[in-house]
């Protein structure tokens, strides 16, 4: 006989701070109560869209649909046309934190409780198989995949994400993030750790490098960034002075070592850099700028596959392929070779080359066309394209509500024709030499204007 | 409005120089229309470039006050009026 396995919403004390809320420290008591009383008002729906763009407020909102018996999803970009196409999967849904249902009642006091006032003993047991968020991968066939996490994938997962990052960093931490809570690295870190360790977030999502160092000052030492590349080399370029920062914890893309150097020597920290997949969650990790080979947490066994990794864990519902290579040093560690063709990495988002090229040959009027990665710093996507009714510009509008922000080409040239094979294939060196073409063309009409 | 004043055309420059916009010129940038999603259709990554070559070119710090921080520099318009509100 299975016995079914309940586990709390928070392993934490009541006294202990979960985060600061415009500026007001909230203890998890306190925050229990509101999640609560938030779940006795949510819709009688099964999933939510929990778009909050405030992170106590998300948090509020993901236990809160938890302990009322339902689900997050986290779509992987706010595109009317993916929440569309979400919603169409997921009917039974509503949306929280924005629109929909407001946050109204909590500014105005009617969710608020009173530090100290609280009862640890009632603290909500979910159950260890209760579905309590849905995170969409995009992958080659167009539409996002869904990756269901159980409480006790994400409970687990966490405890091993606490063993690997939080190992060095004392007995309480701080965290802001500038990733948002909808994305699994922002909900690994800023949503999971605050429910289940010492820990104590910043409810803002940052920005500019200013904005970044304004939501450190505003926390208590001793304090860590969550972040990604892209922010990470915008924080150093920008000049900008940070307080004192105990670590920071880049995760989405890989981090040069030149750049986690840079950053530990003039922000006085230490980069710790994450790795991991929307499907499988955090599995390793390293402190980039004194070490090659990445630690696997303990959670997890690696095995090399023909086009990628697998990936197994008790936690998680199957075998996770992901479409990194790697190569095994022993059981508990190993190095990154690189990412399988077809995956770009822009900006912390996945996407898939193929999935794009297929949308923009449905553009109307496009003959041909190619979406391609040319691999420089800019990390952009640029495009060639055969229709001779449209400019750059009809492209890109044709895209836009179909394709994250981040994966829109530019630029997008207009050629007569591609390179392609009597087999109708085209080969990667063909593109490049094209590209190329076109660049040099580009360089000799600038030297003679 | 719709012509740019001889800041913003300025500002417009810097744009289409530090994000390679190839298939704008500075004079089509509409004052009053989006820089952001729609309109001239940046996006995050450029958001941050941007922030950098203003601080570099005007030594200031871009800041968002508020959680739609894009909002605030909506457009060629509103983004140059905040920078002139903090250089002398």
């Amino acid at each position: 006989m299975k016995i079914k396995r309940h586990f709390p919403i928070t392993d934490r004390k009541s006294d202990e701070i979960i985060a600061i809320y415009h500026g007001e420290k909230i203890e998890v008591g306190q925050f229990l109560t509101e999640a609560k009383a938030l779940a006795s008002r949510l819709p009688n729906n099964k999933y939510a869209f929990n778009l909050s763009t405030n992170r106590y407020e998300y948090l509020l909102g993901f236990c809160a649909s938890i302990i009322a018996g339902q689900c997050t999803l986290m779509p992987p970009n706010r595109l009317d046309n993916t929440l569309k196409e979400l919603a169409q999967q997921y009917p039974d849904s509503y949306t929280l934190g924005t629109s929909g249902f407001s946050y109204q009642e909590i500014e105005n006091g009617t969710f608020r409780g009173k530090p100290g006032e609280f009862q640890n003993d009632d603290n909500p047991l979910i159950a260890a198989d209760q579905l309590c968020a849905v995170a969409f991968t995009s992958g080659s066939t167009g539409k996002p995949s869904p990756n269901p996490k159980v409480w006790h994938t994400l409970r687990a997962g966490s405890f091993g994400n606490i063993a690997l990052l939080l190992k060095n960093t004392g007995e309480r931490l701080n965290i802001v993030a500038t990733v948002p809570p909808q994305h699994m690295w922002g909900l690994e870190t800023s949503i999971l750790f605050p429910l289940l360790t010492n820990v104590t977030i910043s409810d803002q999502t940052p920005f500019y490098p200013q904005n970044i160092a304004e939501a450190i000052r505003s926390l208590p030492t001793p304090r860590a960034l969550v972040s990604s590349p892209v922010h990470l080399r915008a924080l150093l370029k920008s000049g900008v002075s940070l307080p004192g920062l105990d670590h920071i914890f880049s995760a989405t893309a890989p981090l040069s070592t030149e750049i986690a150097r840079l950053l530990e020597k003039q922000f006085e920290t230490r980069v710790f850099e994450v790795f991991g997949s929307t499907e499988s969650g955090i599995i390793a990790g390293r402190y980039t700028t004194t070490e090659t080979n990445w630690h696997l947490s303990e959670l997890f066994e690696l095995e090399v596959g023909k086009t990628g990794t697998l990936i197994r864990a008790e936690h998680l519902p199957g075998v996770i392929e992901i479409h990194d290579i790697i190569e095994k040093i022993d059981e508990h560690s190993f190095k990154w070779l690189g990412r399988h063709q077809d995956m770009v990495n822009i900006a912390g988002k996945r996407g898939s080359l193929i999935d794009l090229n297929r949308r923009l040959l449905a553009v109307p009027d496009v003959t041909d066309g190619v979406i391609f990665s040319p691999e420089t710093e800019s990390e952009r996507l640029v495009a060639m394209v055969v229709a001779p009714n449209l400019k750059p510009a009809d492209i890109v509008d044709a895209l836009k509500p179909v394709v994250d922000p981040v994966f829109l080409p530019r630029p997008v040239y207009m050629v007569p024709a591609l390179p392609r094979q009597e087999t109708g294939k085209l080969a990667s060196s063909a593109i490049r030499r094209m590209y190329e073409d076109i660049l040099k063309k580009k360089r000799q009409q600038n030297e003679t204007a | 409005m719709h012509t740019q004043t001889e800041q913003e055309r300025e500002l417009a420059e810097l744009i289409v120089e530090c994000l390679n916009l190839e298939d704008v010129s500075a004079e089509e940038i509409m004052p009053e229309a989006p820089l952001f999603g729609d309109g001239l259709g940046l996006d995050s990554i450029d958001a941050l470039e941007l922030a950098l070559a203003i601080t570099q070119k005007y030594a200031i710090q871009l800041k968002a006050d508020d959680e739609n921080m894009q909002q605030a520099f909506g457009t060629l318009r509103t983004l140059n009026a905040y920078i002139m509100e903090r250089t002398t």
